[in-house]
């Protein structure tokens, strides 16, 4: 089971004690499977060995928790696996790590299923006509270095998802040999409209929100319980607002077209006209009456009569929504990505970010972040509009080779784009794959990755609950198949083909890394400690905690170039509009494959292992349309045929399919379950900084005639308790909370 | 009209009953033919079932019981009849019931033999089933006494082993008669071995009347508490619909009712089959469509009672589902068994139609239908539709294993049931001739009686 | 196996219901959900597939309501026909309440199901003969039947996915019924511990898998018979007694300002699981 590779490395560091951590990557599963020999576990030729003589680390039947970071988002999330026989079972939160302080959301949890996935690519695979032959890795990377051979550097792209850490350095040194400024990072859902607001008012992308300091939490379709930013940590921000100082509870309100996980908590829901947030945040300004200047200016003709009328919210809301936030302080206001997806999608967020200096939010709950010493190694953000730059370039032919991190833009790219066509003008294609999706099917070379529970690297998370944190993600078993490799790894191997003398000293990417972090030992606080013992700290805790500098926000409040557009008439031909819904448990589509998470119920339909139509029940009802009605979503770019399911948490005007089902390959569990909205979503950009705007398709629905039986965990009876007292409500007024635990 | 013609002669009677075991009309094949057929589609689905498990009977979590406990109830409610006929009747002097009351223990018999299946195809581990049983094991493990479950299972055993007793029992000096009728092979010594050298003396005849009726009056207890029992498996519960008191009477009375709408179907059938229209006479069975009548009013008024008592009890959840059965998807079904339960059965108290054989026919089917619809509309509703709506679950289909399984008792039932006809006298000889005998003493005294060897 | 083992036993099993002379002693497992804290975000349930073996039963089967999870998250909403739920929803995490007196216990044929010392209602895979009757009695409906033998189903745990499996949890087969046991073998483990080291387990020694991952901290769960748990002093606080079908706090004219609840109480099976109410602002 032991690898060239690992023999290697265990040749190059003799096992002791003090390097247990490192070796439980090789060693420890090797004491627990097969003691020696040269089968993996993926032969199941393992041969049963005596506990007598285990590696003094592995006692059968007592569980040992090495810390890693869980890769399953970019919250950055530490975890601890729980490792048994040199299997890891079940990840908890670490609750060193002032992110998830030891608690970890079900997506994390199902990392495990993603390890252990049946469907994980396991050999390097060259196209061969449509089929993957499966070759070594000595010829995986012959034949790059092949067809690097005498292309240029511009001719050259990369495309990966966010990427941060010694990986990033690595990726930037490779791309920095080849002469290639290509590297598009993409994601297909990611806050960008939202950081370009950010940076263009607070001076920074990502201040730090303090939810947990706030009295009242306006939010504009952030989801930072479910899917925004940095969730598992908002949530424990969330838990102690609503604990609140003295009795006094945080209030929640949510403005948004569809009703997200944060908006089901809310305290008041609001079903705001999809594209008008920015009027409703103006209308309250003006509400509130506190303005002045150039701000009073702007918002004087928001009168709540003209802001209901555009926006659907009752003007009783708006007044007591005024009223609240004047009374209690501080309020944080918050812009999500039901605010950004649309044209204007910039104008929306600023303006919903001047309501947090109107009301004096700025440097109370809303704080500047730490900057991390190391700019290097502090995460590339992913956006939308690097695909469709890469796509434009891939459709002008300006690229032979293509690398491919992971990503999966046939599947999330507009179907307008027609990306899969694009891709296939540049002439060799590598894909770094976990699964054979639809990226990867569409490449000429499969390379297969290592799982993040097999793997080496460290990662910056974007936001930083606390101080600078760098976590270390490492092994928590032996490789599961012996021809997978680390991304670490196969960027050393490619970028020794370039600059072999400068990366000799490194046999793999461990090693690197190690030394890495052993250089600049002194800067990561281990000043005076040998390497050795810095090292396994460093392992042993799965983060370093850096005390970084605490910038100070640039406030710059600038009404000039602020202007919402009123709403636009209703679209006879497609008078709905489309909102592919982000849910906390897919997220962009790149977990489906993972059993836990389709038969996760979605939380607010409940729904599983299927894609589906929200609607609201007046506008159903005036389409004639009953739930598990088949209806086919039409858009100016296609369509698509989904079952309905009656939600009343979504504006009348507004649909929703959810993002992340509809792959057509993959895997077992994610192949042929639901729709893809990307499918039908019309290529309309955010104006100002080009980024997809996600909200802004319209589309009709016209009835198929066929129907089904919704597959969900609520039964006939809904939503409804039927006078049953099973989950109870109280109003702030009839309780007192200063009694409580 | 009289119940039997007097004047019949005892050798005719042998010979009578005696050739049932011999050549019956074509139909009798036919019949066998289905029965076989339907039991291998039950078998074929419960080897299907046992190897797949429970799920394919599309039953489901909180849905967990569904035909077969239905059917099991509907099993042992037929058995009630046969201890109605041959030992409540018996007592009560109604000399009736002689010619046909062997046919119907019989029933009784098979229907608990039928019932016992359906404990066992419930079962998620039928492997596992004697863990139910009380016997000495190494754990010093014992079954839950304070389960009705378990009493079930009791019950049920204690009143079958009863009842195949008292069939067997009964049936001793026809076994004799037969074994003297025939010639030889191995009926014959089957007939000998169990006719127990039963000689018809004096004391054989005293020995055995105190036996029989012993055995009846146990018998009768046995028989209410049985019912009464799978009645406690849902009145003992704590679920909305189950948790009525009036529940053991209501089962015994629905139990008493189906049995009699059984009666009359296999009475007609049988009657056709071996050609017993001297014996099953349409006189007698007038009297029971006049029995069968009376019990289902009572079954209408214990219904009525559980339905006002739901009312007046201001149970909110119970009253709840019976709203829900009545208006619900299990509407269809459960008017239904309100129309074949209380209101077929007025065609009964139409005296022209109380010797129609073939309304009575087709009545009997619908009351059968009916009383099955009942104990389905025990069970399903309240998992349905019980405390916790978020499981609430209106979809809940029997799959065609569930049905295949169902299908396949009646087969089962029929065959155990017809092979016996076969194999065994169904018409007690020697209660006939008694009967004969008292009611042709005037006849004699007339001097017009038929001359045959007595 | 005699009469008297027989009577001994039931006296054993049967005496842990709520009754004033029979005190739990040392421990009552017993939880605390805080249903303001709960945002229904599923971490909860997805932790105990993890560990607690639970089957993913894919599509058709979850179609035909053969889901395994013993923890559910159910989502309400206002019935009273307004047209948005404009006060958000009501999740509620609903997993076996561990009845003090069962309803599913004395039904049980063969005894399957039965209390613990340290009041849990415990299922044991071995004996249970799979009629089904716990579950047709459960108030709850919180207790999942294996219709299918799942180790051996198809993608289930195909391939390498079953060395993810918790050794020290039973994977069980086709036939028996199952549910959430309050994580028996992290407990039994804590247990043992203590009882070596001579004391009780401690309260935050022991949590449960769904207690663990929750990113609010709205589950509790600890000894309720240590008044140093914080099990124990919400259930004060909000006083609400494990003994009783009907708090007093319930009885006072006007209610309680109290969150605490137990759910379906007045069925006298007195759950262990107290919820305290969500909240929701009356100012807006």
């Amino acid at each position: 089971m032991i690898d060239s590779d690992s023999v290697k490395n265990l040749a190059g560091h003799p096992f002791d004690r003090r390097d247990f951590l490192k070796v439980l990557g090789w060693g420890g599963a090797a004491a627990a499977l097969s003691g020696c020999g040269n089968t993996s576990i993926e032969d199941g030729k393992e041969t049963v060995v005596s506990y007598v003589e285990a590696k003094d680390y592995v006692i059968p039947g007592v569980a040992v928790y090495f810390n890693s970071t869980c890769a399953q988002c970019d919250a950055g999330c530490s975890i601890t696996g729980k490792i048994r026989e040199g299997r890891v079972l079940k990840l908890e939160g670490n609750p060193e790590s002032p992110i998830n302080k030891g608690r970890l959301c079900g997506l994390g949890q199902a990392a495990v299923q993603h390890h252990y996935n049946p469907d994980r690519v396991r050999e390097p695979l060259l196209r061969n006509g449509d089929k993957g032959e499966a070759i070594s890795w000595e010829k995986a990377y012959a034949l790059i270095n092949e067809k690097l051979a005498g292309v240029k550097g511009e001719e050259i792209a990369l495309v990966s998802g966010d990427v941060s850490g010694h990986q990033k350095v690595l990726l930037g040194n490779y791309m920095d040999s080849l002469g290639s400024k290509n590297h598009f990072v993409y994601e297909a859902v990611s806050p960008a409209v939202v950081r370009a607001a950010n940076l263009k008012f607070y001076g920074v992308e990502m201040p730090r929100y303090r939810i947990d300091k706030a009295k009242v939490v306006l939010s504009f379709g952030a989801d930072f319980l479910g899917t925004w930013v940095s969730p598992v940590h908002f949530a424990q921000q969330y838990a102690a607002f609503r604990k609140g100082v003295d009795g006094q509870r945080g209030v929640l309100i949510q403005a948004e077209s569809k009703m997200t996980l944060t908006g089901a908590n809310a305290d008041r829901w609001l079903a705001v006209r999809p594209g008008t947030e920015g009027i409703l945040a103006l209308g309250i300004i003006n509400a509130l009456g506190v303005a002045t200047g150039d701000v009073a200016e702007l918002v004087k003709d928001y009168d709540k009569v003209r802001v209901s009328r555009e926006t659907g919210v009752e003007p009783s809301n708006i007044d007591k929504i005024a009223a609240i936030l004047k009374l209690r302080s501080p309020s944080l206001v918050l812009v999500g990505s039901a605010a950004e997806g649309y044209q204007h999608g910039l104008q929306n967020a600023a303006a919903i970010n001047l309501l947090n200096q109107v009301l004096g939010n700025v440097g109370k709950t809303i704080e500047a972040p730490v900057s991390v010493p190391f700019p290097q190694m502090a995460p590339a953000k992913g956006k939308t509009a690097a695909l469709k730059d890469l796509n434009d370039d891939l459709a002008a032919g300006k690229y032979k080779v293509l690398f491919n991190v992971a990503t999966n833009p046939v599947f999330t790219a507009p179907a307008s784009y027609k990306f899969r066509d694009n891709m296939a003008k540049a002439g060799f294609k590598v894909a770094f794959a976990h699964y054979l999706d639809e990226t990867a099917l569409q490449a000429d070379l499969v390379l297969p990755l290592d799982s993040e529970m097999e793997d080496w690297g460290t990662h910056v998370p974007e936001y930083l609950a606390d101080t600078v944190q760098i976590n270390i993600q490492q092994p928590l078993m032996e490789r599961l198949h012996a021809n997978t490799r680390g991304f670490g790894d196969i960027l050393l191997a490619l970028v020794k083909q370039r600059r072999a003398e400068e990366y000799k000293a490194f046999d793999d990417y461990y090693g690197y890394l190690r030394s890495a972090v052993l250089q600049n030992k002194a800067a990561l606080g281990g000043a005076g400690s040998d390497d050795d013992t810095f090292w396994n700290d460093t392992l042993s805790n799965g983060i370093v905690k850096l005390s970084g500098a605490s910038g100070a926000l640039s406030l710059k409040v600038d009404v000039s170039g602020l202007k919402l557009p009123t709403p636009k008439e209703i679209d006879e031909q497609y008078p709905m509009n489309l909102i592919p819904a982000v849910t906390s448990n897919l997220r962009d589509g790149r977990h489906t494959n993972q059993p836990w998470i389709q038969e996760s119920p979605d939380p607010l339909t409940t729904i599983v292992w299927d894609s589906w139509v929200e609607m609201h029940p007046k506008m159903a009802l005036q389409l004639g349309i009953v739930e598990g009605d088949i209806v086919k979503v039409t858009s100016k770019t296609g369509s698509v045929s989904a079952q309905v399911y009656l939600f009343p948490g979504i504006h009348p005007d507004a649909v929703s399919i959810p993002i992340g089902r509809g792959h057509d390959a993959m895997g077992r569990y994610a192949k042929g379950y639901g729709v893809n909205p990307f499918e039908i979503m019309d290529a309309v950009f955010e104006s100002a900084t080009g980024e997809l705007a996600m909200h802004e398709t319209r589309v009709n629905i016209t009835k198929t005639g066929q129907r089904v039986i919704v597959v969900k965990d609520e039964g006939p009876a809904g939503g409804r308790q039927m006078g049953r007292k099973i989950a109870a409500r109280m109003s702030t007024d009839q309780v007192d909370l200063s009694k409580e635990v | 009209m009289k119940d039997i013609r007097e004047d019949i002669a005892w050798a005719k009677i042998n010979q009578d009953v005696m050739k049932s075991l011999e050549n019956p009309r074509p139909l009798y094949w036919v019949i066998l033919f289905f029965a076989v057929l339907a039991f291998g589609i039950g078998i074929g689905c419960e080897v299907y079932q046992y190897q797949m498990g429970m799920g394919v009977a599309n039953l489901d979590n909180p849905h967990v019981w569904g035909l077969y406990i239905a059917t099991f109830i509907f099993w042992i409610g037929m058995s009630h009849s046969g201890t109605l006929l041959s030992a409540i009747l018996h007592l009560m002097h109604a000399d009736w019931r002689k010619p046909i009351y062997r046919f119907a223990e019989a029933m009784t018999t098979f229907s608990l033999m039928t019932a016992g299946l359906f404990v066992m195809v419930h079962l998620g581990r039928l492997w596992q089933f004697y863990y139910a049983v009380p016997y000495p094991n190494e754990r010093w493990v014992w079954p839950n006494f304070q389960s009705p479950l378990l009493w079930d299972a009791m019950a049920i055993f204690t009143y079958l082993s009863s009842s195949v007793l008292f069939l067997f029992v009964g049936m001793i000096p026809d076994l004799a008669i037969a074994r003297d009728n025939m010639q030889s092979g191995w009926r014959r010594k089957l007939y000998t071995l169990l006719a127990l050298g039963w000689e018809g003396t004096d004391r054989q005849w005293r020995n055995f009347r105190v036996t029989y009726l012993t055995i009846a009056c146990f018998l009768i207890p046995l028989a209410v508490s049985v019912h009464s029992i799978v009645a406690s498996d849902f009145g003992m519960s704590q679920q909305p619909g189950w948790h009525v008191t009036s529940f053991p009477p209501y089962f015994v009375a629905g139990a008493l009712y189906s049995g009699c709408a059984a009666i009359i179907t296999l009475f007609i059938i049988l009657r056709y089959v071996f050609k017993f229209e001297e014996y099953m006479t349409l006189p007698i069975l007038k009297k029971i469509v006049r029995l069968t009548f009376a019990i289902a009013m009572v079954w209408t008024y214990l219904n009525c009672v559980e339905f006002a008592s739901v009312w007046y009890s201001h149970d909110a959840v119970s009253k709840d589902l019976l709203i829900q059965k009545m208006t619900g998807p299990y509407a269809p079904f459960w008017w239904a068994m309100i129309f074949c339960g209380s209101i077929v059965p007025l065609i009964f108290a139409i005296k022209r139609f109380q010797t129609n054989i073939p309304v009575l026919f087709a009545t009997s089917l619908l009351l059968n239908l009916g009383m099955w619809l009942e104990r389905w509309m025990i069970v399903s509703p309240t998992f349905s539709h019980g405390y916790y709506p978020w499981t609430w679950d209106h979809d809940q289909w029997p799959s065609m294993i569930q049905w295949g399984i169902v299908f396949g008792s009646f087969g089962w039932f029929t065959l155990l049931f017809m092979v016996f006809c076969k194999m065994f006298p169904s018409v007690s000889m020697y209660e006939v001739k008694e009967m004969v005998y008292h009611r042709s003493l005037h006849l004699k005294q007339n001097g017009t009686v038929e001359q045959g060897v007595h | 196996m005699s009469v008297t083992n027989l009577l001994d036993n039931w006296a054993a099993v049967r005496h842990f219901h709520p009754i004033d002379d029979k005190p739990h002693d040392p421990y009552k497992w017993a939880m605390a959900i805080d249903l303001d804290a709960c945002i229904g975000c599923n971490a909860c349930a997805v932790a105990c597939y993890a560990e607690n073996n639970l089957p993913v039963v894919g599509r058709e089967k979850f179609k035909h309501g053969q889901v395994m999870h013993w923890m559910r998250i159910e989502r309400y909403w206002d019935e009273d026909g307004r047209d948005y739920p404009d006060q958000g929803f009501q999740f509620l995490p609903m997993m076996c309440q561990q009845c003090e007196a069962a309803p599913c216990e004395t039904v049980c044929p063969v005894g399957a199901t039965n209390h613990t010392q340290d009041g849990l209602n415990s299922q044991i895979y071995n004996r249970c003969i799979g009629s089904r009757y716990c579950s047709a009695n459960c108030p709850f409906k919180v207790r999942y039947f294996n219709w299918y033998d799942y180790p051996t189903t198809e993608n289930v745990w195909p391939a390498e996915m079953n060395y993810q499996l918790n050794p020290d949890v039973t994977v069980r087969g086709k036939g028996v019924m199952e549910k959430c046991t309050f994580c028996v073998q992290r407990l039994r483990a804590a247990e043992v511990t203590a009882k070596g080291e001579g004391r009780i387990v401690r309260e935050g020694e022991v949590q449960t898998a769904c207690q663990q991952s929750c990113p609010t901290g709205a589950i509790s769960f600890g000894n309720l018979v240590d008044p140093e748990s914080r099990v124990h002093k919400q259930w004060q606080a909000q006083q609400v007694d494990l003994d009783k079908d009907m708090q007093e706090k319930n009885q006072k004219e006007g209610g309680s300002d109290l969150r605490g609840y137990r759910i379906l109480e007045e069925l006298r099976s007195y759950p262990s699981v107290m919820y305290l109410e969500r909240v929701r602002e009356s100012a807006v």
